[in-house]
């Protein structure tokens, strides 16, 4: 473009709008996607994929800043801040793992219920409405970074709880949209016919919209409110969205490998009890250092102890499929992508858990790196593995049920995402391992927790090299990300053969 | 204390891995690695006890994980036939 057209385009909006216009018809002839292979229902649900994708990718990026000021502290400082890099990086993984969750569940309501979605028309506003809070809440993040915190502040710029800072009338607004993500669901079973995996969607929403309630009353005593605050963190994130990433994974596993119905909807039902049986109070894990009652120290402990069972319940069932299937799928990504997920949710959520989750132990480890690099596997493992291998379910039916099996075009871009991503986030749980355990060590058991003791570890070499390591594995991570996108934008393009259609066995 | 406690998940994994393979596969060797990573557990079991000065009812969570650990395995692999009744596994090997 010459310096006049510039000009031109910047000086006069229609100029401008053309141009946008333009360009995004220029993007969406070289994706080459063809609408007419979706339902409604599913075209709701790519939106909610779409959005999930940006969020990702503004997850990385201010990960990526808030990784840069370890290292460079004067980095960006007073511009954007590394409380606000950090919020938004946090929060932007919590609500694009949300969104891909909502997304997965518009994609299966017409194929699991047999009917068109009930109230299609209120899910669309929701996704509209819920976009535009969103973008709002980040755009406040960034505008209004500090400032004297006021029942004002409170309502409309930040609530000042970690990791679910929305002011409060976007937590009214998620509540609202969750409920009619919730009538969506169960009118839309209603209509058409209920199932043992409907039952536990069902159930699991009221949940999600219930538990969310949870964050959104204030109290003065610190303790109280830290109470109530980990039933979103705790029971809302660990519960409710692995109840979730369940059903989806029983609903996956019938289309993607043909398991028959009676045998996922069994499975589902132990997950639900074994994750209850143990999940439910595990939460006292988060009740050690609070100033709870002591009791919390031994339920905590116990029933920590106890939410490794669903894991190994999980490897000898595989073993189990192993043997006696010989299994064939039609879509290998997802596959690869479920296959990462298993590993990722043992280790980042099974071992890397329970490695610091007794209260011996987590007496050391609380608030160190060691959270950080739990968190890192765990979410990742657990949560993005399962939305990247239904981004990759539902780009195959996008583009007409084309073949994605061995032998398809460009299938080095998967892998090489595949790897990069998986890798990126092992060096940065390693790296966040080594940070913890250096500051478990030297600001916890030498220096006994105090304000030197905490400035010794920040200065220590390997804590100050296990940043640099971090982020250089976030920038894996980055790359793996861009390669994610570019592969999901143009997977199957060209295709002609058609995917093997796999039969329940 | 870290490390004993991630040894005892990677080695209950590893023992429910190797234990559901020795009913796929019936060769001794899958059953004795199978013991072997039982074993590992136990020793982390016993060294994070000792780290972490468990007493008391402390020590109840380190019998129930060693017993527990044990059975979890065998009780899963029961439900798996269960669940899965019309089909069978046919066992390779042998010794």
């Amino acid at each position: 473009m010459s310096s006049n057209e510039s000009s031109a385009v910047l000086t006069n909006p229609s100029a401008l709008w053309h141009k946008a216009c333009t360009a995004v018809n220029r993007f969406k002839a070289w994706v080459a996607l063809d609408g007419g292979n979706l339902s409604p229902g599913q075209t709701l649900a790519v939106k909610y994929f779409c959005v999930a994708v940006v969020l990702f990718f503004a997850q990385l990026l201010f990960g990526l800043l808030a990784a840069l000021q370890f290292i460079f502290p004067g980095f960006l400082y007073e511009f954007l801040d590394f409380s606000v890099n950090r919020m938004v990086h946090i929060n932007a993984m919590v609500v694009w793992m949300l969104y891909g969750f909502i997304g997965c569940i518009y994609w299966l309501l017409e194929d699991e219920s047999g009917t068109e979605i009930v109230g299609l028309k209120w899910g669309n506003l929701a996704f509209l409405i819920l976009t535009a809070a969103v973008a709002l809440v980040v755009l406040v993040y960034i505008l209004v970074q500090i400032g004297s915190g006021t029942d004002s502040s409170l309502w409309f710029i930040n609530e000042g709880r970690e990791y679910i800072e929305a002011p409060r009338w976007a937590d009214i607004g998620i509540v609202a949209v969750m409920l009619v993500f919730a009538y969506n669901v169960v009118a839309t079973f209603n209509k058409g016919k209920w199932s043992g995996i409907a039952g536990v969607l069902t159930l699991d929403l009221v949940a999600l919209a219930g538990l969310y309630v949870a964050g959104m009353f204030y109290m003065t005593n610190i303790t109280h409110e830290q109470y109530w605050w980990w039933w979103v963190i705790h029971l809302w994130v660990e519960a409710t969205w692995e109840v979730l990433v369940g059903v989806i994974m029983a609903w996956s596993l019938m289309k993607l490998l043909g398991v028959r119905r009676k045998i996922v909807q069994t499975w589902l039902y132990i997950e639900v009890a074994l994750m209850f049986g143990s999940g439910i109070l595990g939460l006292g894990h988060h009740y050690f250092w609070i100033g709870t009652p002591e009791y919390w120290l031994t339920i905590g402990g116990f029933f920590s102890a106890l939410e490794p069972i669903p894991l190994v319940a999980m490897v000898v069932h595989a073993v189990y499929d192993a043997g006696a299937h010989a299994f064939k799928n039609s879509n290998h990504p997802a596959l690869a992508w479920i296959i990462a997920h298993a590993f990722g949710n043992f280790f980042g959520a099974g071992v890397w858990g329970f490695m610091h989750t007794l209260p011996q132990i987590n007496l050391y480890t609380h608030g160190t790196q060691w959270s950080a690099s739990h968190g890192h596997l765990a979410f990742f493992g657990a949560y993005a593995t399962i939305n990247i291998a239904f981004f990759y379910l539902a780009i195959q039916h996008w583009r007409g049920g084309v073949w994605m099996a061995g032998d398809s075009q460009n299938a080095w871009r998967w892998k090489w995402a595949l790897g990069l991503l998986n890798a990126g986030v092992l060096g940065m749980t390693i790296a966040l391992l080594i940070a913890g355990y250096e500051q478990s060590f030297i600001e916890r058991a030498v220096e006994g927790s105090t304000w030197g003791g905490y400035f010794s570890a920040q200065n220590h070499p390997s804590f100050q090299n296990a940043m640099v390591w971090r982020l250089i594995w976030g920038l894996v991570t980055f790359a793996g990300l861009g390669l994610l996108i570019w592969d999901l934008l143009t997977i199957g393009k060209g295709e002609t053969r058609k995917a093997q259609v796999i039969e329940p066995h | 204390m870290f490390f004993s406690s991630a040894l005892i998940i990677l080695a209950g994994a590893c023992y429910a891995l190797l234990f559901a393979w020795s009913k796929v596969n019936s060769k001794r060797f899958i059953k004795l690695l199978a013991h072997l990573s039982y074993f590992v557990l136990v020793i982390a079991v016993v060294e994070l006890t000792q780290a972490a000065n468990f007493s008391g009812y402390w020590l109840l969570v380190s019998i129930i994980m060693v017993i527990g650990y044990f059975f979890a395995p065998i009780s899963i692999w029961h439900l798996c036939v269960k669940t899965h009744d019309d089909h069978t596994i046919t066992t390779r090997g042998g010794d």
